[in-house]
């Protein structure tokens, strides 16, 4: 059989049955800080009973099963930067205090039973993308995400700022490739014997990191940003 | 070249149209790899994320936006574009696409003629990973941090050539980094950790 069918999600859909089909969404909704334990509840009043903006989580959730937001669905208006920025931070969160130091700590297991000198090398080239990935996090929740708040106050004095929305678009890099990189080394090109678990633990780490960090580029990319550059140009015009 | 799966985009609005094109062309002996858009404007929105290697339209998405689909296409210089055509259209339209194909061409007709597009590479699947002599010496050369021109010179071969084999050294090893593709180098012994 070959099922192309993923589900939409909207808003009278029962939030239980989608995780069965998508167990990913746990991983969203303690982004969202909903708790799991969701009994029958519909999306619709999930998200009531949050305090969660639900056009936020019906674009970001329908990512997660695989739709890639249009244009239409993308027109959530200011009052979802917040949430959007919320969501952010808690990934950030998630992959610098537990998805990457899990795998370094997989790293280090390796070191038992396979060869010193390729898992040294494998190490220090993980150590290095992670010092990479912290700094681009830091960057957005200590520069980017700021300013993009400072956006919505009623008379914000942008006029002064160096950072713009341009400014963040321009740098903002890249973190797949190396752990793409650091994936492919490990599936095809490094010789690793026995240690089945651990290896596929490892890999299976990489992989949900990645479709992860895919997912939240994509928010960055085809939803914030879009957003709060609407928002600002709005503000310098009403500055003229 | 080893790519073991061609990469397709459909544009098509016909849910119907769809689903039998992508499922005829997943079951064929060829391997596929399918998307489906919406227009022409969603696949370019698209273009950085992912690469594709033919893209199908349906010509009535283009009639009468011929400019801007020529704009598109110029943007996107590396995919071949085919028209799936299931109505009468013009043949000058046609004749703006690399292909034809029809809705009432054979399954097997409609998969050779898009296979031919790469019939190498997808056939090449089963050959090693390995690098070519030349591609090897690149690599070693990159791990060593020459830029291409310096490459260039120490080979003797043009800065073309170069850019050439380090796209294939890509292509072939999954890896794009360069410190992913020093490790690469020192698990097949190119070069060793003192070098």
């Amino acid at each position: 059989m070959y099922q192309t069918h993923k589900t939409y999600i909207k808003p009278s859909m029962r939030m239980s049955k989608l995780i069965n089909e998508n167990p990913t969404l746990l991983l969203m909704m303690e982004y969202f800080e909903i708790d799991y334990a969701v009994g029958d509840k519909t999306i619709e009043r999930l998200c009531a009973e949050n305090n969660v903006n639900m056009s936020v989580f019906l674009v970001i959730s329908n990512l997660y099963n695989g739709f890639y937001p249009n244009a239409a669905e993308v027109s959530v208006d200011d009052l979802a930067v917040s949430p959007i920025i919320n969501f952010l931070k808690n990934t950030h969160n998630f992959y610098k205090k537990d998805k990457y130091p899990e795998i370094q700590n997989y790293i280090q297991q390796l070191y038992q039973h396979q060869d010193k000198e390729d898992i040294a090398q494998i190490e220090r080239f993980f150590n290095e993308y992670f010092d990479e990935v912290i700094e681009h996090l830091n960057y957005e929740d200590e520069v980017a995400f700021p300013y993009f708040c400072q956006l919505l106050k009623s008379n914000p004095d942008i006029t002064q700022s160096k950072f713009s929305v341009r400014e963040y678009r321009e740098h903002h890099t890249d973190i797949e490739t190396k752990l793409s990189d650091l994936k492919m080394l490990l599936l095809k090109h490094v010789s690793l014997k026995d240690d089945f678990t651990l290896r596929r633990r490892v890999l299976y780490s990489l992989f949900e990191l990645e479709r992860d960090l895919n997912i939240h580029s994509t928010i960055e990319e085809m939803v914030l940003l879009p957003l709060v550059d609407e928002i600002e140009k709005h503000k310098i015009d009403e500055h003229r | 070249m080893s790519i073991d799966r061609l990469s397709i985009a459909i544009v098509e609005p016909s849910s119907i149209v769809w689903e039998g094109l992508s499922n005829l062309l997943l079951k064929s002996q060829h391997h596929f790899a399918v998307c489906r858009f919406g227009s022409v404007d969603e696949l370019q929105r698209f273009a950085s994320k992912r690469q594709f290697h033919l893209v199908i339209v349906n010509p009535a998405l283009i009639q009468n936006r011929e400019c801007e689909f020529f704009r598109i296409r110029k943007g996107l210089p590396d995919m071949v574009w085919g028209a799936f055509v299931y109505s009468l259209f013009d043949s000058e339209l046609l004749a703006r696409f690399d292909f034809v194909i029809s809705l009432t061409d054979s399954v097997e007709s409609i998969v050779d003629k898009l296979s031919s597009f790469h019939a190498e590479s997808v056939h090449d699947a089963n050959s090693s990973d390995g690098l070519t002599e030349r591609e090897a010496e690149v690599l070693v050369l990159l791990t060593k941090g020459y830029s291409n021109k310096e490459i260039a010179d120490k080979l003797n071969i043009s800065v073309h050539t170069v850019i050439s084999h380090r796209k294939n050294i890509v292509e072939k090893t999954d890896i794009k980094s360069l410190p992913g593709l020093t490790i690469y180098a020192i698990s097949k012994k190119l070069i060793c950790l003192d070098s």
